[in-house]
């Protein structure tokens, strides 16, 4: 039996849709945008960005549409390894995000298309670059008209990477609360009165945001009004202005909570090598398509499990030890390593309309294998999570598991019980054990050379 | 007057008006960048290449 099913992310644009045939990812285009659909091809735009690694590459299928009503026709697009979301990237992969949409706009105006909108959700991770994966997202340009995606360029990108370079890393979470972009009042309000004397920050974000307020109750037709009132040339002034604003914004990341965690350890470097050499021969020897390495920090250890030729994601709390991570992936050109922000303790959520445009982590699980290397502690006793529970949480997300334990005694987990009363009498090598019992078949374990740690390779049950 | 189909997202009101106070300014800029190395070209001067394959390779940094 077929089972269609409509993305629940992919209901805005009245151009068409994704949708899933007997687990198959398909596009619907409708008759509606079958002219800016021929344009994008005839013209060779699309040839020209999937070389660039900037659009995600299709092909035509003989496959009946979804919605047969309006339908053009269907294409299956390639697939993303893993849907990520702009609360989860680093720094610079929103700043990657920004400029490769901005340089899509740039190349699309030259053959006389045009991005009719600029979501940060519309761009996603292949292969290691920002490349947009929403082929629906181009329209002809009409000499004369204004950027319909202005404001959503500058509320995606432009606001958060200001209010990131200038305020504080964190406020990239600030994305997670307003799913259309942060609020340029909001971000106007927010950035250091410094940030007037930058052109493009005053324009883009404080002089936007503050005619925003002052037309907020009028009604301009835009495409009425507008025609005729922005030239090429202008229209091609305000790309390369958002652009070298945009390139002009920076951050170091230094002075954050795990920037120097390997330089800050009780390992020694043999007991380094041996777990390195452990998850490798281990994810060698099960071959796991897709690896989560949950909190993986600069991502060391994901990249032992990504030799395997699993496309791994190396979550990690730490804004500054993902963009440290994602910094390598670009100068090593590395493919199958995606970077990204995540507090384990407090995962993205559902998000959107009916909770159903962005998944939540778990959603996006579960996976073939997860690493959990010096973390079970944090999750233990700092958290206070029971034994059990961790042990029902990676049930729910992986098969395979390789887990370090870290007993009382190593030094690690003495200073996070130096503040506080040791509430954890379970916390063993043998109530771990018992515990992951429940759900998981311990298939290997092996003592970290030169430390106390133990780590386990375990399937779930 | 010719009117095209409205978009499918909102631009709002004030973000199309000061964008194109805004362009129109960058725009000048633009246009004099040009006409300058029509000036240089006259004397000799090779501008620089403003190819768009000039970032072809997708080098985000």
């Amino acid at each position: 039996m077929t089972r269609t099913e409509q993305l629940s992310a992919s209901f805005r644009d009245p151009s068409g849709f994704l949708f899933t045939r007997n687990g198959v990812l398909y596009r619907q285009i409708n008759r509606a945008y079958s002219k800016d659909y021929a344009r994008l091809i005839d013209s060779g735009l699309y040839e020209k960005l999937v070389k660039a690694g900037l659009l995600i590459a299709h092909v035509d299928v003989d496959q009946p549409p979804a919605e047969s009503a309006p339908a053009f026709k269907v294409i299956q697009p390639e697939r993303v390894p893993f849907i990520s979301y702009p609360y989860e990237w680093s720094f610079s992969q929103l700043k990657d995000a920004a400029l490769a949409t901005l340089s899509i706009q740039k190349r699309a105006l030259k053959l006389d298309m045009s991005l009719k909108d600029a979501s940060a959700y519309n761009i996603q991770f292949t292969r290691g670059k920002a490349t947009l994966i929403d082929t629906l997202s181009f329209e002809i340009y009409k000499e004369g008209e204004p950027w319909v995606a202005y404001k959503q360029f500058c509320q995606h990108f432009l606001a958060p990477l200001a209010l990131m370079a200038y305020r504080d890393i964190r406020l990239s979470q600030l994305l997670r609360i307003y799913i259309d972009g942060v609020p340029l009042d909001l971000a106007s309000e927010l950035l250091p009165a410094k940030t007037k004397l930058n052109f493009g920050l005053l324009t883009h974000i404080h002089v936007h945001a503050g005619a925003q307020k002052r037309y907020s109750d009028k009604t301009v037709a835009p495409r009425a009004k507008g025609a005729g009132g922005m030239t090429r040339q202008a229209l091609t002034g305000l790309i390369e202005s958002l652009e070298s604003t945009v390139k002009k914004l920076t951050w170091k990341p230094a002075g954050t909570e795990w920037g120097d965690y390997y330089e800050n350890t009780n390992y020694t470097d043999s007991a380094f090598e041996h777990k390195k050499q452990l998850v490798k021969e281990w994810s060698a020897e099960k071959k796991p398509a897709l690896v989560w390495d949950l909190g993986g920090n600069t991502g060391v250890f994901s990249r032992e499990a990504a030799s395997s030729g699993a496309y791994t994601v190396s979550f990690d709390i730490d804004p500054a030890a993902v963009e440290q991570n994602y910094r390598v992936v670009k100068a090593q050109k590395e493919q199958n390593i995606l970077p990204l922000v995540l507090d384990l303790t407090n995962p993205s959520p559902a998000l959107g309309w009916d909770n159903a445009e962005r998944d939540s982590f778990g959603a996006r699980g579960p996976v073939d294998m997860a690493l959990a290397l010096a973390v079970i502690h944090h999750l233990a006793i700092s958290n206070n999570v029971p034994l059990p529970q961790l042990a029902d949480f990676f049930a729910a997300h992986c098969k395979w598991l390789v887990i370090e334990f870290v007993p009382k005694s190593d030094s690690q987990v003495q200073k996070l019980l130096a503040s506080r009363e040791d509430i954890f009498p379970n916390y063993t090598r043998e109530g771990f054990e018992a515990a992951f019992s429940e759900r998981f078949s311990i298939r290997k374990s092996e003592s970290v050379r030169d430390s106390e740690r133990i780590l386990y390779l375990m399937e779930r049950k | 007057m010719h009117f095209t189909p409205l978009p499918y997202l909102d631009p709002g009101s004030g973000s199309f008006i000061i964008q194109i106070a805004i362009a129109a300014l960058l725009g000048l800029g633009v246009a004099i960048r040009a006409s300058w190395s029509k000036i240089k070209k006259y004397f000799g001067i090779k501008p620089k290449s403003e190819d768009e394959d000039a970032d072809s390779d997708n080098d985000q940094d």
